[in-house]
């Protein structure tokens, strides 16, 4: 047995040997990459429903979920898909300026590739001439905010105004997606003017043990481990790693990702079980420390 | 030789006419509703459960209204929300929202609870619908089926999730008393 493992090792120059998991990309990373989005139920009645509102031209919706539990990807997916139908222009804000609504508008403008503007009114005037534009070519624009709980109240006014915007079918012209922690609620409670336009609310909840097999295994299928193959993580290895996770997407793959890691460095193993998941966490309790 | 042929002849005839008499004779209506309305057979396979639920879903509508109206009611909901859908997107250039990426999605955007595997096998069963249901049924099979994959149970099974759904959240449906009203509600209800 080798008893390398990757602690003693620099992290950033340890280069696994995927191969042996049959694996072309590493299965298991904690970016947010549409690629692997694992689709639970509450991701797929989020997807739904939001797209269902997107498309329909209701205006706002929202999604609220703690961390770890795939508001970012899903972001990154809404981005993804809707930016490249030709009826669609997509903007996607990572992380919404502080405060000021003048400065959200300009980030959002300077997204959509427009001019930016030192007056708020300014700034509305050249989103209405996009909508005008955007219009005559039949393309709805959509903004994605994520980590939307971090919005202030006077930037819920602006938004409030871009709803305002109407198309010439009557709908709304602006389409918004909202994603942030569970706070997003609260401030939304805060802006009444803006929550009345909320069309639709989903939540993203952490996975059940189900969720979390069913994770693993498309994950490993998505990085190109053939189904065919006898299964990397065995059933009883799933609880004590839903245990250790709590459920989270975040945490299982960080968690997954160490196991593969200290798999590759035991030769003799051909398959991830209870035993080993619980051996790890024994000896790596500082395991989250260790990607830092 | 002629004469044999002749009484050969005779017997069939007799044959075809008490053929033809059993066909005219009356038979008792099973399924079918006490008001006389021209009806289609169509085959679809139900778990027991599912043909339990229209049994139960009848007797929370108007007394006037049978079993046997169940599937007629079920088709017009699944139309309207699916005719619903399509208005939304009319404009765009999908027949399904971006996010609805299997048959599940509709019960996940409909708020419906997600179909269950029957413990046993479900059953072939002749469900009787009016003319424009069944075309109706047949163009959201159409739809499902090219996009999701859907067959016509699954597609029919859906219609009947939207009736029961329809029958909670609105218990003041049972003051709509013949099968013609309650239709119209449903078109109204989702136009």
């Amino acid at each position: 047995m080798n008893e390398t493992t990757p602690f003693n090792l620099d992290f950033n120059q340890y280069s696994p040997d995927w191969d042996r998991l049959g694996v072309v990309v590493p299965p298991f990373t904690i970016e947010a990459d549409p690629r692997f989005m694992y689709l639970s139920t509450e991701t797929r009645r989020a997807l739904s429903k939001v797209s269902y509102m997107v498309e329909a031209g209701q205006g706002a919706s929202v999604i609220v979920g703690e961390i770890g539990t795939g508001k970012t990807t899903l972001a990154s997916w809404f981005h993804s898909r809707y930016d490249r139908r030709p009826d669609f222009t997509a903007a996607k804000i990572d992380e919404a300026p502080k405060k000021s609504g003048l400065l959200l508008l300009r980030r959002i403008a300077a997204e959509f590739g427009l001019r930016t503007r030192r007056a708020t009114e300014d700034q509305l005037n050249e989103f209405r001439a996009f909508l005008v534009e955007e219009s005559e070519r039949g393309v709805l624009p959509l903004i994605i905010v994520d980590e939307a709980h971090e919005l202030s109240h006077e930037q819920f006014v602006e938004l409030r105004r871009l709803l305002n915007f109407r198309d010439p079918r009557g709908g709304k012209a602006y389409q918004l997606i909202l994603l942030g922690r569970p706070e997003l609620d609260i401030n939304l409670r805060e802006s009444p003017d803006f929550n009345d336009r909320v069309a639709t609310r989903s939540s993203l909840d952490p996975l059940t043990p189900d969720d979390t097999k069913s994770l693993i295994e498309y994950r490993l299928l998505a990085a190109g481990r053939d189904s065919k193959q006898s299964v990397l993580f065995t059933d009883d290895a799933i609880l004590p790693i839903w245990r250790e996770t709590r459920g989270y997407p975040r945490s299982i793959c960080l968690l997954c990702l160490h196991l593969c890691l200290e798999f590759l460095t035991h030769d003799d193993l051909t398959q991830i079980g209870e035993q080993f998941v619980k051996d790890f966490l024994e000896k790596h309790d500082d395991y989250r420390r260790a990607t830092e | 030789m002629s004469k044999k042929k002749d009484k050969q002849q005779e017997d069939q005839a007799k044959q075809r006419a008490s053929t033809l008499a059993a066909l005219l004779k009356e038979k008792p209506k099973r399924g079918r509703p006490s008001h006389n309305v021209s009806r289609q057979n169509v085959y679809v396979a139900l778990a027991k459960s599912q043909k339990k639920q229209m049994k139960q879903l009848a007797g929370l509508l108007a007394n006037e209204i049978s079993r046997a109206d169940v599937p007629d009611l079920a088709i017009s909901i699944l139309s309207a929300r699916l005719e619903a859908l399509r208005r939304a997107v009319a404009d765009r250039n999908r027949e399904m929202p971006e996010g609805i990426t299997d048959f599940e999605s509709l019960y996940l955007l409909w708020d419906l609870p997600l179909p269950t595997a029957d413990e046993k096998e479900p059953s072939w069963t002749s469900i009787r619908v009016s003319p424009q249901q069944a075309i109706e049924l047949g163009r959201a099979h159409g739809t499902l089926n090219a996009v999701f994959g859907a067959n016509r149970s699954q597609t029919f099974s859906l219609a009947l999730s939207l009736l029961e759904q329809l029958i909670e959240d609105h218990p003041l449906i049972q003051q709509y008393v013949t099968v013609e009203d309650l239709r119209k509600y449903i078109i109204d209800l989702h136009s």
